[in-house]
């Protein structure tokens, strides 16, 4: 590998390129350990579209594997670079170009941590909604190639629906600007939203145009305490039915509850009283923040939920969600493992999900944590393991076939925000079957003719 | 204790989420994920547990390449205690090459004296300024010529405390120890500065010279434990972490000075919080300035650490605080890390000092002693001083004692 190692030197500058193992072990996987993990060959850290498309010539005419990678924060195995070869490291390609309050777009590098740019925005009175709960790393270019989401895809959708343009660097090294400043295109195929979720099989993001709202005037959290499972979920459906849009709208179940108490010194300990819990944020103006909030009440009254805790205190809210935010690596210090799932159902769906999951952690013998982005029926049933061996782990993978078939019968899909990866290849023609599977294999092979763009992800071979 | 071994468990905790990535200094710097949390535990746990890697040269410098300015630990919703574990790692590896910068800390700061030959060394090279590199500088001075022993409180004694002079005070800023007598004497607070201190050995724990720590700890507790006093205090947030948080990891859970720490742990606070805690009972005159608040890394032993010095200078008619965009973020000093890793270091600093600048703070307060040093270095048009001298100048006293 030293050639490897001189000539992409030679390419770049010294100190973007690292080949020592020690340094490459950083790669290796992402935001999980229990997926395949894999040392690369070299790490190059591009700053700028041309570095990548040397890179990616390189590549291509040696026919290297070459793997993209924002934060590192997925949980698919969506950048572990399986077959070896190039991690393109995109973090230092972090500039915020532009945010242009007169056209509400902003243009950003795709290395810019998702958490630094709302920041940005919200300080011009802007508001960019995507929030991947992994917002204080994870950078753009990640979220757009996996079509991340979060708990405000309930209101306002997800990544999906903010990208106006992406640039984007093809295996031969050509520099292609699909979409830009503009709210419409009609013209030719929609290759902004192709890139959109491709996951880095199809070439590098290197610049993203997006689409900004204006910053809502009010916001409000409101903490329902349910007294089972079953009654939080019709509760939800209850509300979407009624009209009301929450702008995130969790499900979290007791035992998340005691953990969050516990961990985090709450200004105001949530009551621990209920079996379920709905963590409720509405946003808009005032007047429509206070509408819902009555209208959730006394849908929560008729179903005779027991309690609705409106908390004005806006100190006191944050820390829910900032705990929340924690949630994932929080578990971890309880369990030797834990898998999120990311099955999502059709939102009149997700009482009869909420029951189907239970059904399947007592016929498995299973403990699996019920906390996720509700509102948008991507509920992240999560698999909690105090033990790792060849049992647990065969357990775990029935557990989610399981899961899997359980919200594609509801007509649901395998995957809300995190991807394919490696994680869901197999159930890929679950829900896709074989037909449109192999026309995303025509597409692929359009775009990257020797395949070597992060090779083994979406599809095995 | 300090071995790895005894954090084999809990490094399993790390998730892999890498929100690591949002405070670690030395990966914002760097934007490389090899200099971060995650990996250096990838890296202990290959090394020294799964035997799957070597500690190589590289290992060694992404290994010491860590301020421990614990910021991953604050934040680590799994709770992994990564700046333990890098100490642990740092003694399993030994220190620098066969030690020397380890045996000459020990030295110095194990016999609170300078070598004369170095104090001069070191002045004659800050005045030619070695290839333009930033030292520390020696005070003329140390703080012991001019205070030891008991320091009587004006008017009635509301407490009286023992006051661990560390070793930034000692040698760097004897100002700030000066500042701790008078403001406390001022406020009825009696103070006991007992003979034979020493480093209170963080920074030979940093440096892998375990034993020099052990050292240090034993003859600190030996002295503070056997005090008749109501609180022991340090105007040093990394000696008040060491004193809190590291000095019991240093010996066997069963060692009989576990005690003897363990009472020093519980008496020991941070000067700021103390007093604030206790309340001000002379009230400070008007002074009309614009301070900024650069919060120390080490913080998190005292919860009053970073509310205190504010809530203090508060009573100080016309001091208006100026907040800055960040103000926790490192300054990239870290004892002696700025003087190994000068490019990361300078990397850290610059936006922290571009942060200052932007402010119109006219001086800059903080408890750390290598915060103000390393900040000074490039604050000429701006002052940076321990809180309570910031406090002492309310109450009249000349400012110019250095």
């Amino acid at each position: 590998m030293r050639s490897l190692s001189k000539d992409l030197k030679k390419l770049l500058g010294s100190d973007q390129v690292f080949t020592s193992p020690e340094d490459l072990l950083a790669y290796a996987n992402d935001g999980t350990f229990y997926l395949k993990r894999q040392i690369p060959d070299a790490v190059v850290l591009p700053h700028a579209a041309e570095d990548v498309a040397k890179v990616l010539r390189y590549a291509d005419q040696h026919e290297i594997p070459l793997t993209p990678r924002g934060a590192g924060t997925g949980l698919a195995g969506g950048c572990t670079p399986v077959k070896g070869g190039i991690v393109l490291d995109m973090k230092r390609m972090n500039a915020i170009r532009e945010i242009n309050k007169d056209n509400m777009t902003a243009s950003v590098q795709a290395g810019v941590v998702l958490g630094n740019f709302q920041k940005a925005v919200e300080r011009q009175g802007l508001f960019y909604p995507p929030d991947p709960q992994s917002m204080s790393v994870c950078t753009l270019g990640g979220n757009v190639a996996t079509r991340a989401g979060g708990p405000r895809g309930v209101k306002y959708g997800a990544t999906g629906h903010y990208v106006l343009g992406v640039n984007f660097v093809l295996p031969d090294g050509e520099i292609i600007q699909s979409g830009g400043k503009f709210v419409k295109q009609s013209v030719g195929y929609d290759l902004p939203h192709l890139m959109t979720g491709s996951e880095g099989t199809l070439g590098v993001i290197t610049d993203i145009d997006l689409r900004l709202l204006p910053y809502p005037e009010d916001n409000l959290t409101l903490v329902v305490v349910c007294e089972t499972l079953d009654q939080a979920a019709a509760l939800v459906s209850a509300i979407i039915a009624r009209g009301a849009v929450p702008a995130m709208m969790e499900y979290v179940i007791k035992l998340a509850v005691s953990v969050m108490n516990s961990q985090f010194s709450f200004k105001k300990p949530i009551p621990e009283t209920g079996e379920a819990y709905l963590l409720v944020y509405l946003d808009g103006s005032t007047a429509q923040v206070k509408k819902e909030a009555e209208v959730i009440r006394e849908v929560a009254m008729d179903l005779k939920v027991p309690d609705v805790i409106v908390e004005e205190d806006k100190n006191a809210a944050a820390q829910y969600w900032t705990a929340r935010k924690n949630f994932f690596p929080m578990v971890m210090s309880i369990f030797k493992r834990a898998i999120i799932e990311d099955v999502t159902v059709p939102r009149n769906k997700i009482p009869a999900f909420v029951s189907a999951v239970q059904n399947i952690a007592l016929a498995r013998s299973v403990t699996i944590g019920q906390a996720g982005h509700v509102g948008d029926g991507n509920l992240h049933p999560t698999l909690m393991q105090l033990e790792i061996n060849p049992q647990t782990t065969l357990q775990a993978k029935e557990t989610i076939d399981d899961l899997i078939r359980a919200g594609l019968e509801l007509g649901g899909t395998i995957s809300g925000e995190h991807g394919i990866g490696i994680h869901k290849q197999e159930y890929l023609e679950w829900e896709l079957g074989p037909g449109q599977v192999e026309l995303m294999r025509r597409i692929k092979k359009a775009f990257d003719p020797k395949g070597i763009m992060n090779p083994g992800k979406i599809w095995t071979a | 204790m300090y071995t790895l071994e005894e954090y084999r468990d809990v490094m399993e905790k790390c998730s892999q989420c890498s929100f690591c990535q949002a405070t670690c200094p030395v990966f914002l710097a760097t934007l490389m994920e090899s200099q971060l949390a995650r990996n250096r535990l990838n890296l202990i746990r290959e090394i020294f547990f799964e035997k799957s890697m070597k500690l190589t040269d590289r290992a060694r410098e992404i290994l010491e390449h860590c301020l421990l300015c614990t910021n991953c630990t604050q934040t680590c919703a799994s709770q992994v205690p990564v700046t333990d574990i890098l100490i642990a790692a740092r003694q399993e590896m030994g220190t620098d090459k066969g030690g020397v910068r380890a045996t000459l800390m020990g030295k110095v700061l194990g016999k609170r004296a300078l070598p004369p030959i170095l104090g001069k060394l070191g002045a004659f090279a800050q005045k030619i300024g070695i290839g333009g590199k930033e030292m520390p500088r020696f005070a003329e001075k140390t703080f012991d010529h001019d205070f030891s022993g008991q320091i009587a409180a004006s008017g009635v004694q509301r407490a009286k405390v023992a006051y661990f002079v560390g070793c930034g005070t000692h040698f760097l800023f004897p100002d700030t120890g000066r500042a701790v007598v008078d403001v406390f004497s001022k406020n009825g607070i009696g103070i006991d500065i007992p003979e034979g201190q020493v480093c209170c050995g963080i920074p030979l724990l940093a440096e892998g010279d375990l034993e020099g720590a052990r050292e240090a700890v034993r003859a600190n507790v030996a002295i503070l434990d056997a005090l008749d006093v109501d609180a022991i205090v340090t105007d040093c947030t990394s000696c008040g972490m060491m004193f809190k948080e590291k000095a019991g990891k240093c010996f066997p859970q069963d060692d009989p000075i576990q005690e003897k720490i363990g009472r020093v742990a519980e008496k020991m606070g941070e000067a700021t919080d103390y007093l604030n805690a206790l309340g001000l009972v002379v009230e400070p005159e008007a002074l009309a300035a614009r301070y900024a608040y650069h919060v120390p890394c080490h913080r998190a032993w005292a919860p009053g650490v970073k509310d205190a010095p504010l809530a203090l200078l508060a009573r100080v008619e016309g001091l208006d605080y100026v907040p800055l965009d960040n103000p926790e973020h490192c300054c990239g000093a870290a004892g002696t890390f700025f003087m190994q890793h000068r490019e990361t270091a300078e990397k850290i600093r610059s936006p922290r000092l571009a942060d200052i600048r932007k402010s119109d703070a006219q001086m800059v307060v903080t408890q750390c002693p290598t915060c103000r040093m390393y900040l000074s270095f490039r604050l000429d048009d701006r002052e940076v001083l321990h809180p309570l001298s910031l406090l002492l100048k309310s109450y009249g006293a000349d400012s110019d004692f250095r």
